[in-house]
């Protein structure tokens, strides 16, 4: 297993760099000028060419990318071309807050989703199975930007129980967290229905039932654990989507992630922050995904890394 | 109050200038409390000379002051300075200093951090945006500790109202030494209020300056929120999560006017918002074609409809609270008229004008609807406009091209005339030695006598002159339509009643220094 581990860290040390070399490539291909966005309209041409300069973008790219690529490895990711701050630090502050909404999201997503997905599943083509999948599939339709503003204006505006928006204490998580978690929460249903439905036509469950065991028993103990591997794949699959950044939920609720900080950077041109901002990202992506494969040996014991 | 409520509401109909804080109750101001302003960005940096938009310079300037300030009605008066005098040749300017100011970190202000502050912006190698606002002065020296005189290549009439710019604050010499480029995150002035923390994407804290030289604020603190989805950002206002949200979507202005807990006031702004044609090309280097659209368009309607009324139609290129502007005229809504004028020029229905019309999509208040409906506003004069939405950054680039590569017909922008002066709202944008990217004439517009009268206004030195010659230049850049001029920008602010002598002021700034909060 360590071993294993150990092997697939080092494959995504290529992974990253090919991330580092297309980002880099990338926002150099898309149209404006950074040199200019930063000065604004007003500034003279000379002003723009000295920030240019500044910046280095006068160098030719590769020794750009050279440049950049020595720098990562020393950790250095250089400084915000726009306000100056190190880059590190701006990311490094709003890593926490993306983790946090990310992991309270899909907890929410998990725990709704799984039990919807299940109680779905045990009674198939119920009214109860056809209701909770129609508010699934309403819940993957409804654009965060709608739903968010929604449960703010029931729980904030008019209820007045939860802090509109912004960062604090854990009832500013709330409905972010849920917001967040509904459209994921949905994906995760409909995946849980139909891997326990699978299951629950398999031979192994027949036999359970046929030497008498109670139903809870049969689904809890024998049809559930091995529902859950397809499941745990769409989690991480998400986790890694969330962990990106939910931009939309962040800006619905002006929460300080890394979604907002990597379209900010986006659309001034900040080189450096976007470099950094997707660095990470592919890094999160590459170790959740990682941690799914570990957990599908420790869920179904039948899966070893040699 | 009610009447107070109701006298805001006329003046704000009306368009006029509402200053909270002038229709204020006749209450004793409390002292204390933390007053929260809902902004939609955060700000970039808090460097002063390197600060290029208002979001920055809002936060910045409760805490940095510069030498003069530019009041909400449009007077400059002295801040920093106590006054000055300017020599006959007009060009050696002796400004006398506040004295007994002391920067936050305690370090006087005096001649020599004022002399650091301006060579500072004046120094290439800073790199200040709006270095060209002082980059007419050659030399700033000492007099003694209170006085500083500049000298001007030429006589440089615009340099008082370009001292009002937040770009040119003043800021503690010690501070920006001893902290290098990281003095942009934490910045020391004299101002009312004193910085305390700034977390990036999410809020910057001031905290009252007990030591301030002039009247000190109300507040303990001041908060500025980054909520950039607007209807979150008026949701919180709702909540009461915050005091002042600003830039309330014009759609919401209906709903929201029957609301106990808040008024929402509506200010003038320093911004227009035009339709640059590029004169140096077909079909616009005709200017039958570029009246032709200017009657085409009906304005009115664009600020009824698209700005649920939150505009003034531009009746200049500049906007009435700028130094300078008289009122020119406006191109009536003549669907005739434009036709004929197309006529002439050899367009009819069977051969309609065609051109393709570059805008940008969320910078300045409903933008693409606005480009929407000059399209289809043009349409029924037989112009048929192609659309070309672009993000900001790319088509800044693609606007910003020199002449003989740039191919864009029509354009659509905003210019904010923030220093008050005329100057900085013609100069920039049609003299001609102002091509981008020189400078911001992006319709490469040329024409001697405004060259001549914009070159005058700046070396004018007595203000009833000025006004004459830029009304003068206005006429004739009016005539010449190098734009299709359509109006200028209100900014609509929700404040709730609890938050009192809040001041939006033109310049796009929320100003506190005199607010305070009702228990």
């Amino acid at each position: 297993m360590w071993a294993y581990i150990v092997k697939r860290l080092l494959l995504s040390i290529p992974v990253i760099f090919g991330v580092a070399f297309m980002v880099f490539a990338m926002v150099r291909i898309v149209p404006g000028d950074p040199a200019r966005i930063i000065a604004g309209e007003a500034a003279t041409q000379e002003i723009v060419e000295g920030i240019r300069k500044d910046m280095g973008l006068d160098r030719p790219l590769l020794r750009q990318f050279a440049t950049f690529i020595g720098n990562v490895m020393r950790g250095d990711f250089g400084r915000s071309v726009r306000s100056k701050a190190p880059v590190a630090g701006e990311v490094a502050a709003r890593l926490p807050n993306t983790i946090r909404l990310a992991t309270a999201g899909l907890f929410v997503a998990v725990v709704v989703g799984v039990s919807a997905g299940i109680i779905s599943a045990i009674r198939p083509y119920s009214w109860m199975d056809t209701v909770v999948m129609l508010v699934a599939l309403a819940g993957l339709s409804m654009p965060v930007f709608w739903s968010g503003l929604m449960l703010i204006l029931i729980f904030a505006v008019w209820l007045g129980w939860l802090p509109a928006v912004g960062t604090g204490g854990m009832a500013h998580l709330v409905l972010p967290a849920v917001t967040l978690g509904m459209s994921t929460a949905a994906i995760i249903a409909r995946m849980s229905r139909s891997s326990m439905l699978e299951v629950l036509r398999s031979d192994y469950i027949r036999t359970a039932r046929a030497k008498g065991l109670a139903e809870a028993a049969v689904v809890n103990r024998h049809a559930f654990r091995n529902a859950l591997i397809p499941v745990i794949t769409v989690v991480g699959l998400q986790m890694g989507t969330l962990l990106s950044g939910a931009v939309l939920t962040e800006t619905v609720f002006a929460w300080p992630g890394i979604g907002r900080l990597l379209v900010e950077g986006i659309l001034a041109r900040d080189y450096p922050i976007v470099q950094a901002s997707v660095l990470v990202v592919a890094m999160a992506f590459v170790m959740v995904n990682l941690m799914v494969d570990v957990l599908y040996a420790v869920v179904d014991p039948r899966i070893h890394y040699d | 109050m009610r009447r107070v409520l109701a006298l805001i509401a006329a003046i704000a109909l009306t368009g006029a200038l509402v200053i909270s804080a002038a229709a204020a109750p006749a209450v004793t101001p409390t002292r204390g409390g933390t007053l929260i302003v809902g902004s939609g960005v955060d700000a970039v940096t808090l460097d002063a000379p390197m600060i290029t938009d208002s979001p920055s310079a809002t936060v910045s300037e409760h805490m940095v002051e510069s030498l003069y300030r530019l009041t909400p009605e449009g007077k400059i008066i002295p801040m920093l300075a106590l006054g000055h005098t300017v020599s006959p040749d007009g060009r050696t300017w002796t400004v006398r200093l506040r004295t007994g100011v002391r920067f936050h970190d305690g370090t006087p202000f005096d001649a020599e951090a004022a002399k650091f502050n301006l060579d500072r912006m004046l120094d290439p190698a800073t790199r200040a945006p709006f270095r060209f606002l002082i980059s007419r002065v050659t030399s700033v020296t000492v007099v003694d500790s209170s006085t500083i005189r500049l000298v001007t290549d030429a006589p440089f009439a615009p340099l008082l109202a370009h001292f009002t710019h937040s770009s040119v604050g003043m800021q503690s010499p010690t501070a920006v030494r001893r902290l290098g480029v990281d003095y942009a995150r934490q910045p020391v002035g004299t101002g009312a209020f004193k910085f305390k923390e700034w977390v990036r994407g999410d809020r910057v804290v001031m905290t009252r300056n007990d030591d301030f030289w002039g009247e000190k604020a109300f507040l303990d603190e001041v908060q500025f929120r980054v909520i950039p989805d607007d209807g979150a950002r008026v949701a919180a206002l709702e909540a009461g999560s915050i005091h002042v949200a600003v830039r309330v979507p014009p759609r919401e202005i209906e709903r929201l006017k029957g609301a106990r807990d808040f008024t929402v006031s509506i200010d003038d702004s320093l911004r227009t918002i035009y339709v640059g044609f590029n004169v140096t090309r077909p079909p616009f280097n005709d200017v039958r074609l570029r009246r032709a659209l200017n009657h085409a368009v009906n304005k009115r309607a664009i600020v009824n409809s698209a700005l649920n009324g939150t505009a003034r139609v531009s009746d200049a290129p500049i906007v009435p609270a700028v130094e300078g502007y008289s009122k020119i005229m406006t191109y009536e809504w003549d669907l005739e008229r434009a036709e004929a004028l197309l006529r002439e020029a050899g367009y009819s229905r069977a051969r309609p004008l065609r051109a393709v019309f570059h805008h940008p999509s969320g910078r300045y208040i409903r933008d693409a609807e606005i480009a929407a409906s000059i399209q289809g506003l043009v349409r029924r004069a037989g112009i048929e406009l192609e659309l070309r939405t672009m993000e900001w950054g790319a088509y800044l680039a693609l606007t910003n091209r020199p002449q003989p590569e740039n191919d864009v017909q029509m354009y659509m922008l905003g210019w904010g005339t923030v220093t008050g002066d005329a100057d900085y709202g013609l100069y920039a944008l049609f003299h001609s030695s102002n091509w981008v990217p020189t400078g911001s004439n992006r319709s490469f517009y040329k024409n001697d006598r405004v060259d001549a009268l914009l070159d005058r206004g700046r070396t004018t030195v007595d203000q009833a002159e000025r006004n004459k010659i830029y009304a003068e230049a206005m006429r004739v850049i009016m005539d010449d339509a190098p734009w299709l001029f359509l109006h200028s920008e209100s900014q609509v602010t929700g404040i709730r009643h609890t938050a009192q002598g809040v001041v939006v002021h033109p310049a796009e700034r929320i100003e506190l220094f005199k607010a305070w909060l009702r228990r």
